[in-house]
């Protein structure tokens, strides 16, 4: 660890201030205990505490030394104490040495010293109290903000791992029924075959290369959505239909990679999956001041499903929201005469 | 001999084109019809009668577990499908065979050659497929719906319409908000499937809504009378009287 004092300016400064307080208690304190000389006090005290504050700085490296090896607290204390003694023994010898040149004369001084020398101890032992507790408050308080300091680098490493988690894993469904096209199609249309081959591997290439959060702008995730209807397209034909109708300004915000996605994937899931007609599926996006909005239609059949949906992929969306943007954003859902939409608020800037 | 007559069941086309393809070189099969979604292939199953039935899982209108939960003669059943937990194990006890997809060739051909031993040795599976169905894996949803058959016709009872549900035998009869059907399948079945927060089993014979019971009452020595809304009134074992509690919190 760093010197508490000597590592930051401001603490300097009111470590300074602190001794210049303590100074002119100590040369009042000489002056009613003696009761003359008055510049004498003053400058005794003065140079005597400037003293021991250079002493106190460079206690600190005994005590850091102490205090941080892990030993048990009775050995601290004696170390402190040993610390202490010598240190106020020192500061008084050097005293004295001073107080010789402020005060030549022999019979006087030595009286003044006599007088002084108990309250010298005293208040250098209490001083040197006082600055062990403050050597211990700042060690604490380093203590304090390193583990803030830590706690919070870990809640971001969670935040960041969550989102990672969430971003929408690719759906076995749809990858292998995909897959299954392309293998019918390489004997009925191998040139449809090929083409579907890569528009599969673009897609995948975008959902899978984003490794870490970057945000990315809404045109390139529609760029991936086409990717992602047109494959679609191959597997259900005539069922699904898409439609978009995006305003321009929209198209460069910034938002979470394949964010969409999952309510696409639901649209497609209890829209197609369970209809024998056709299902559009619509894209809108408008910006209103400070926002677009985002709005995913469907019309789907409106016969019980088979087994419920789980609402992972709405839960998944909302929780990457709240992740990504705070309060910022928002997610509704409507459903009405078997047309199902959902509506995406997010700010336009991040 | 005869032609094996082969029903291909399955919502997308490159998927059954496929099999149609496969299925050209071998002179044995015969494909006498395709469909698209599950109610076209249990309809076209009931009246044409084919031997073999490549089937699909996930369908609109019915899945293919639901078909095969309705179909009374059963032909033999080639399953497909992408990835459905569920479905394999399904596979596993009621098909001749399943295909993941996609599918290579020869594992395509080692199936329909199963199928057609089977066939031809007259040797087809014959208990009944809901003792088989009724497994849930832990991930699965509760079912949303109950597929049911009166004569030709089919019906879908949304599980939310449900009041109880009564053993009978090796079948259950669902009471309903619209009246009752019966079904073969185990009560288990619908122990596991039914949303467990909505139902509760009282009784070795009844499952039950929860919001149908409109009181409870001692009976006999140590046993309960559950009086539903509609005033049918309901044993409840001490087992489910114990459920009930549980349920309830009384």
């Amino acid at each position: 660890m760093q010197h508490p004092i000597l590592a930051n300016r401001t603490r300097l400064i009111i470590w300074g201030l602190a001794w210049l307080f303590l100074g002119i208690g100590q040369a009042l304190l000489y002056y009613f205990a003696y009761g003359k000389f008055v510049n004498i006090s003053i400058a005794d005290a003065l140079l005597s505490l400037l003293i021991f504050s250079v002493l106190a700085l460079s206690i600190w490296y005994p005590f850091n030394y102490f205090t941080l090896g892990k030993e048990n607290p009775l050995s601290l204390i004696l170390n402190l104490l040993a610390i202490g003694v010598v240190s106020v023994v020192l500061w008084i010898l050097i005293s004295k040495g001073i107080l010789l040149l402020l005060l030549p004369d022999r019979n006087i001084h030595q009286e003044y010293w006599d007088v002084t020398l108990l309250y010298r101890i005293g208040t250098g032992l209490f001083i040197y109290m006082l600055v062990i507790l403050s050597y211990f408050l700042f060690v604490s308080l380093s203590n304090l903000s390193e583990k803030k300091a830590r706690e919070a680098k870990l809640e971001s490493l969670v935040k960041e791992t969550e989102l990672k988690m969430l971003r929408s894993q690719i759906n076995p469904h749809f990858l292998f029924n995909s897959l299954n096209s392309i293998s019918s199609l390489t004997i009925s249309d191998p040139d449809k075959a090929r083409d579907m081959v890569i528009k599969l591997s673009e897609f995948m290439r975008y959902a899978l290369s984003k490794k870490d959060e970057q945000p990315v702008t809404l045109r390139s995730e529609l760029d991936n959505l086409r990717l992602y209807f047109d494959i679609e397209k191959v597997r259900f034909g005539d069922r699904l239909t898409t439609d978009e109708n995006i305003d321009e300004n929209c198209l460069d915000t910034k938002m979470p990679v394949m964010l969409l996605q999952p309510l696409y994937e639901n649209a497609i899931k209890h829209g197609v999956y369970e209809s024998t007609q056709r299902v559009t599926i619509v894209t809108e996006a408008k910006r209103t001041d400070g926002h677009i909005e985002i709005k995913i239609t469907n019309n789907f059949e409106s016969v019980p499903s088979s087994r419920k949906g789980t609402g992972t992929g709405l839960l998944n969306v909302s929780r990457r929201l709240e992740l990504y943007y705070g309060k910022n954003a928002s997610i509704k859902t409507t459903r009405e005469n078997d047309v199902y939409s959902v509506s995406l608020i997010i700010p336009s800037e991040v | 001999m005869d032609k094996i007559r082969t029903v291909i069941i399955d919502d997308e086309t490159p998927a059954r084109e496929i099999i149609r393809h496969y299925l050209k070189e071998l002179d044995n099969i015969e494909v006498i019809a395709e469909c698209a979604d599950g109610f076209s292939g249990l309809k076209t199953i009931s009246s044409m009668k084919p031997d073999l039935v490549f089937l699909d899982i996930q369908m609109p209108r019915l899945t293919g577990i639901e078909l095969l939960e309705v179909l009374t003669e059963k032909p033999e059943i080639i399953f497909i499908t992408a990835y459905d937990q569920f479905a394999i194990r399904a596979f596993e006890l009621n098909a001749v065979d399943y295909l993941l997809k996609p599918f290579p060739k020869r594992r395509f051909l080692e199936a329909v050659g199963k199928a057609t031993e089977k066939i031809l040795s007259g040797t087809g599976r014959k208990e009944p497929v809901s003792q088989l169905l009724a497994k849930k894996p832990e991930s699965a949803a509760p079912v949303n719906r109950i597929v049911v058959r009166k004569g030709n016709a089919i019906n879908l009872i949304p599980v939310d319409q449900i009041r109880y549900v009564e053993a009978q035998d090796d079948y259950v009869m669902i009471h309903h908000l619209n009246g009752k059907a019966m079904k073969q399948q185990t009560m288990k079945f619908y122990e596991d499937n039914l949303p467990g927060t909505d139902f509760v089993r009282i009784h070795r014979s009844f499952i039950v809504r929860v919001h149908e019971i409109n009181r409870i009452e001692p009976y006999g020595k140590d046993n309960h009378i559950a009086i539903l809304k509609s005033g049918d009134r309901l044993p409840v074992s001490r087992a489910g009287y114990q459920q009930l509690k549980k349920e309830l919190k009384f």
